[in-house]
């Protein structure tokens, strides 16, 4: 049996898919600045050339690919970094930028023109063309494929090359948001017509010298990459260790240089041994959601009651040893600009709690909390939430599911279930996929014509502030009418070995929004930790 | 018996017999078992300390564990389950086993053939599976758990006593007993069963201990003790992190499980001096 | 005597043959059993009913089960043991390096925990009782008893953070000689054999002291025969059938048995990629591993089957 799967199984998966946003208009030009000069940081020397780094990441296991529609975990989606590139690159903020896209273009936001780089080349030394993209974005939609983002690549509804250059994606609806879906990384490019994925050709910092599911992934820099002088390092291996002790004994035991994904738990002793953490401030949640469709959740009062019972600052302090910020039962985190700052914190109250849940009649239901160590963190939340419980005179059993097929077979399924749920590169994507009344993954049945009215609003608007303000109302709305609790944002952290040099925090997921090969070198003076 | 362990005898507590010893650990876990978690100052899920690994105290004497929770009683609740789990399901497993090892000897050969094959099948069959299974089908109740890890440690049972009672069928005892017409349940219970005890309780005490081992890795898989109470593995991997602070939290549960389960075996290994 | 030898071990791998059988079906039913297949796993929390239906016909999983399993029964008859439904490659390919590495691990561990075991668990019997004795049956029963990540998960922080001696992880890629080998494979194998050995001690511990009741034991020690000589001529003959079907079992869980072990050291070995293939539903390959699981595990006792069968004769009248 495997005893190491760690509790925070998912965590891998933390912040798998990214979020980003462009900003009002629908134009997308090539003047904003390229992200690796942010990434050097202003007072680190300057970097330097060369040298092996070592990774751990969390995951590691024969599900392990270098397709990108496969892409599943946070491994994944640094593989993918590593050995691809996108159209489009989210920064530190989420915003979009160029990458293999130098113009992204619209006038009505539905049909979009995007103009490829020049000179661009595969690690096999084919040239990047329009062909590739329309192979890479359209095989998403192919069932065949088993395409982790086929939702969302249903959204473009023609994809045609009308150059050699340049694409023309027409959208089934306008969508101010398309150039941050690009960003994700399964929409990363590919060779046109490629099969076969046990070899990456990609266009990407690394080429891949080997590649062993469930083992290691090895790199080699990539001289030619068309993001020169990135990437500073010579070569790069990687490998999973799901056990979380043994991830954190390999860096203190200079094994590897940098591991992903560190327990809270650990912080104060990798920073007593001189090695440095890396707190990033990621949109993930893991939510308790009340189905309102059956059991005990068609109560309003029952849920009220349960929001109530929530002690948000015990489960940021508790659970997650203050990594974490507190949620608002709505799912956009504080750091983000959309984010609804002057809705008021639903506090911890038993009294009201235990007010609403007696009107509620539900106090004997005696349904239980199902929770899974799939859902990062939920068995420890639902102890939390148990105990709260118990105080108010309501007994809520939990049941921990194994975290083998827990997606599948318990999530969503349950009138009371825990999930955890990874921020998209966009507010629209957040909203039309886990909210809207016929959102595929609607988590508590929540049904409002007037959300889905307003989503539909904000994603034909041009104009920032009324944006802004629709968003703020949807968030308002999901706070009061969703039957999703969430008692907080979790913060992603990783070590790292002080001789690497040239990271920085990204709201876009943990290691730099999974980017960091592209930017971090190697400081031999550095002296290392002890 | 033989002189060489009478020397030894004489500075063992004399006025006890092996059974009276085995019975009064028996009684004294199961008696901790039962009654231990009226004891515990706090409930098991409580979190009474935002320090979590925090060490001995007044307010804590145990220390908490990785949430904060209070370390000692929840180590009173570990102590019920898996007292109260391994001894049904060790039970469970050596009773099936070695029934069918000894009772094969004497059975015609097609018998011992399909037993021999289905145990062999279900030694074959990863844990893992079987549990993810049980899970599916029967849910995570007690009763499918005592169930699962019986059946798991079945087939060892069977080898076991099987190889052992092979040879003692040979002896010239069983031929003569055989040959005075005793009944086949007699010649098990009063013949082959006392003459192979010594061997069969080591594995015994040593299915114990699997079972608590295992008991804490289906925990971890989702079929076992449901939160916030817990079993002893489990408190020790629950908070195996704390390790590097030196935490009570993981050490205290291993010496749990150390004095129980070495304690039994110890007990189980002085019946056999006869 | 080797006629007799001929036909137990025919009769053995016919009997081996009926258990594969068993474990054959029996898993391919169990997996089938187990909710969610690969289709379902592959699209994790992204699956919609859908997106499933259309990769599950894409995979050929929408077949009745008899079907996929006669397509399966009907490639391994010709050496073939399918493709993996998740990576597409050869369970062959997959399964070779994994198999390997999990004997390299499996072999060096037998070669330390077997002869040690045999001594110790000799001695402990011989000097019954003893100091030594006492205080080798508390070591082993603490050691059987304490979790095995445990067990890992110390060594590595004492050995490989504190002290800096051995890698924590152990990289077969790493060794270019002798030397690094050892160091490679010193956590690991030290943490198994303990445990290997602890379980072996004790049970050879048993049957030896189980013999030394015999009667003609008694005999013997009358007559002033040395404890050593009683225990090699006239104990452990005696024995073998017992102590050599314990070693079997505990020798058997060495291959699949050690998830644990894989999982702390990142060792890539065959129980690991079994789990993973559970958690993944990856038929094809959960089938050969449990396959090879179970040919060792035959093999292994069928060994210890015969050696207890060819000792019996010439122990009676000792």
């Amino acid at each position: 049996m495997r005893g190491g799967r760690a509790p925070y199984g998912k965590a891998g998966a933390l912040g798998r898919r990214q979020a980003l946003r462009l900003a009002g208009a629908g134009l997308f030009a090539a003047t904003l600045p390229a992200r690796a000069v942010r990434a050097a940081g202003a007072q680190d020397p300057q970097p330097r050339r060369g040298g092996h780094l070592n990774f751990a990441g969390l995951a590691a296991s024969t599900a392990d690919t270098l397709d990108p529609a496969r892409f599943a975990l946070a491994t994944d989606y640094i593989r993918g970094h590593m050995f691809y590139d996108g159209l489009v690159m989210l920064d530190a903020e989420m915003m979009p930028h160029p990458a293999l896209a130098e113009r992204l273009e619209s006038d009505d936001l539905q049909t979009w023109h995007i103009t490829l780089r020049r000179g661009v080349t595969f690690h096999d030394g084919a040239a990047l063309t329009a062909a590739d993209v329309v192979y890479s974005l359209a095989r998403h939609k192919d069932p065949a494929v088993g395409s982790q983002q086929r939702v969302i690549a249903q959204e473009m509804a023609d994809i045609q090359a009308v150059g050699p250059l340049d694409v023309r994606v027409t959208l089934r609806g306008p969508n101010a948001d398309f150039p941050s879906m690009l960003g994700i990384v399964s929409f990363s490019i590919v060779r046109n017509g490629t099969t076969d994925f046990s070899q990456a050709n990609g266009t990407g910092p690394y080429t891949c010298t080997e590649f062993t599911p469930g083992v290691r992934t090895s790199g080699q820099r990539n001289p030619d990459y068309w993001r020169s002088p990135a990437p500073w390092l010579d070569s790069v291996d990687m490998i999973g260790i799901s056990d979380d002790m043994s991830r954190h004994n390999a860096l203190l035991s200079h094994d590897v240089d940098i591991i992903a994904s560190v327990n809270p738990r650990l912080v104060r002793l990798l920073r007593t041994r001189g090695f440095g953490i890396m707190e990033s401030p990621v949109g993930t949640y893991t939510d308790l959601a009340i189905r309102l469709d059956e059991g005990p959740g068609r109560s309003q009062d029952f849920v009220t009651g349960m929001k109530y019972l929530f002690n948000r600052e015990q489960v940021r302090d508790s659970v997650f040893l203050g990594f974490a910020r507190m949620g608002n039962d709505q799912p956009i985190p504080p750091e983000h600009r959309y984010f609804a700052a002057d809705l008021p914190q639903r506090p911890f109250d038993p009294d009201r709690a235990r007010f609403y849940l007696r009107r509620s009649g539900m106090m004997e239901t005696g349904v239980p909390l199902v929770c899974s160590p799939a859902a990062l963190a939920s068995v420890d939340i639902a102890v939390v939430l148990q105990y709260a419980a118990q105080q108010v005179g309501l007994s809520l059993p939990i049941r921990r599911m194994p975290a083998d097929g827990y997606w599948t077979e318990y999530w969503m399924k349950t009138p009371m279930g825990f999930g955890n749920t990874n921020p998209r590169p966009s507010l629209d994507m957040t909203f039309a996929l886990n909210f809207a009344s016929g959102a595929p993954w609607n988590e508590s049945r929540w049904r409002d014509p007037r959300f889905d009215q307003l989503l539909l609003a904000a994603r034909a608007q041009r104009d920032e502030a009324v944006r802004r303000q629709i968003y703020h109302d949807m968030q308002v709305m999901i706070h009061e009418g969703a039957g999703i609790c969430l008692p907080a944002f979790t913060t992603s952290l990783d070590a790292f070995n002080p001789r690497v040099r040239g990271l920085a925090p990204s709201q876009a997921g943990q290691l730099m929004g999974f980017d960091f090969l592209s930017h971090v070198w190697l400081d031999d003076a550095a002296g290392g930790a002890a | 018996m033989s002189g060489m362990t009478t020397g030894f005898r004489a500075l063992r507590l004399p006025s006890l017999t092996p059974a009276q010893r085995v019975m009064g650990l028996f009684g004294f876990w199961l008696v901790l078992a039962v009654c231990g978690p009226f004891f515990a100052p706090y409930a098991p899920g409580q979190i009474i300390d935002t320090e979590v690994f925090a060490p001995l105290s007044h307010r804590h004497w145990l220390g908490t564990d990785y949430l904060g929770r209070d370390l000692g009683s929840r180590l009173l609740y570990a102590v019920r389950y898996t007292v109260l789990i391994c001894t049904l399901s060790t039970a469970f497993s050596c009773g099936c086993g070695i029934l069918l090892g000894i009772a094969t000897t004497a059975t015609p050969a097609w018998m011992e053939q399909v037993a021999g094959r289905l145990m062999d099948g279900i030694l074959s069959i990863p844990s893992l599976l079987c549990a993810l299974l049980v899970i599916a089908a029967f849910g995570d109740s007690l009763l499918a758990l005592v169930l699962t890890l019986g059946v798991i440690y079945t087939p060892g049972a069977y080898r076991t006593s099987r190889a052992l009672a092979l040879r003692i069928a040979r002896m010239d005892y069983i031929t003569v007993a055989v040959a005075r017409g005793e009944g086949a349940l007699f010649i098990i219970w009063r013949e082959i069963l006392p003459n192979m005890r010594g061997p069969l309780l080591a594995d015994v005490g040593l299915r114990f201990i699997y079972a608590v081992l295992l008991l804490s890795n289906l925990s971890f898989l989702g079929l076992g003790v449901q939160p916030p109470l817990v079993d002893l593995g489990s408190l020790v991997r629950e908070n195996v992190l704390g390790l590097v602070y030196g935490s009570g939290a993981v050490i205290l549960p291993t010496i749990v499980i150390g004095v129980l389960t070495v304690g039994i075996n110890l007990v189980l290994d002085g019946t056999s001096r006869r | 005597m080797n006629a007799r030898l001929a036909r137990l071990v025919l009769r053995r791998i016919g009997a081996a043959l009926c258990s594969l059988l068993f474990v054959v079906v029996a898993i391919f039913a169990l997996t089938a059993a187990l909710p969610g297949d690969v289709a379902d796993m592959l699209l994790g929390q992204n699956a919609t009913p859908d997106a499933t239906q259309a990769l599950r016909h894409a995979l050929h999983l929408d077949q009745p089960l008899w079907l996929r399993f006669m397509h399966w029964c009907g490639g391994m008859l010709h050496g073939n043991a399918g493709n993996s439904l998740l990576t597409g490659r050869p369970v062959s390919e997959m399964l070779a390096p994994r198999l390997y590495n999990s004997l390299l691990l499996a072999g060096a561990t037998t070669l330390v925990a077997v002869p040690l075991a045999l001594v110790l668990g000799l001695a402990c019997a011989t000097w019954r009782d003893s100091v030594f004795d006492r205080v080798m049956t508390v070591l082993t029963l603490g050691i059987v008893s304490v979790p095995a990540f445990l067990i890992a998960t110390v060594s590595v922080f004492v050995f490989a953070v504190q002290f800096r001696v051995v890698p924590a992880l152990s990289d077969i890629r790493s060794i270019h000689s002798v030397g690094q080998f050892f160091l490679t494979f010193a956590m690991p194998v030290a943490t198994l054999a303990s445990i290997t050995m602890a379980q072996m001690i004790r049970m050879i511990r048993a049957c030896m002291i189980d013999v030394f009741s015999a009667p003609y034991m008694e005999m013997a020690v009358i007559k002033g025969v040395p404890p050593v000589r009683i225990m090699l001529h006239h104990a452990l003959p005696n024995a073998i059938g017992p102590v050599a079907n314990a070693i079997a079992l505990s020798l058997s869980s060495l291959l699949g048995g050690v998830v644990v072990i894989e999982t702390i050291f990142n060792y890539p070995g065959l129980a690991q990629l079994m789990v993973d293939s559970v958690m993944s539903r990856d038929v094809p390959i959960i089938q050969a591993c449990t396959l090879l699981f179970c040919m060792t595990y035959l093999f292994l006792t069928t060994l210890a089957d015969i050696v207890a069968l060819a000792s019996v004769p010439k122990g009676r009248g000792a």
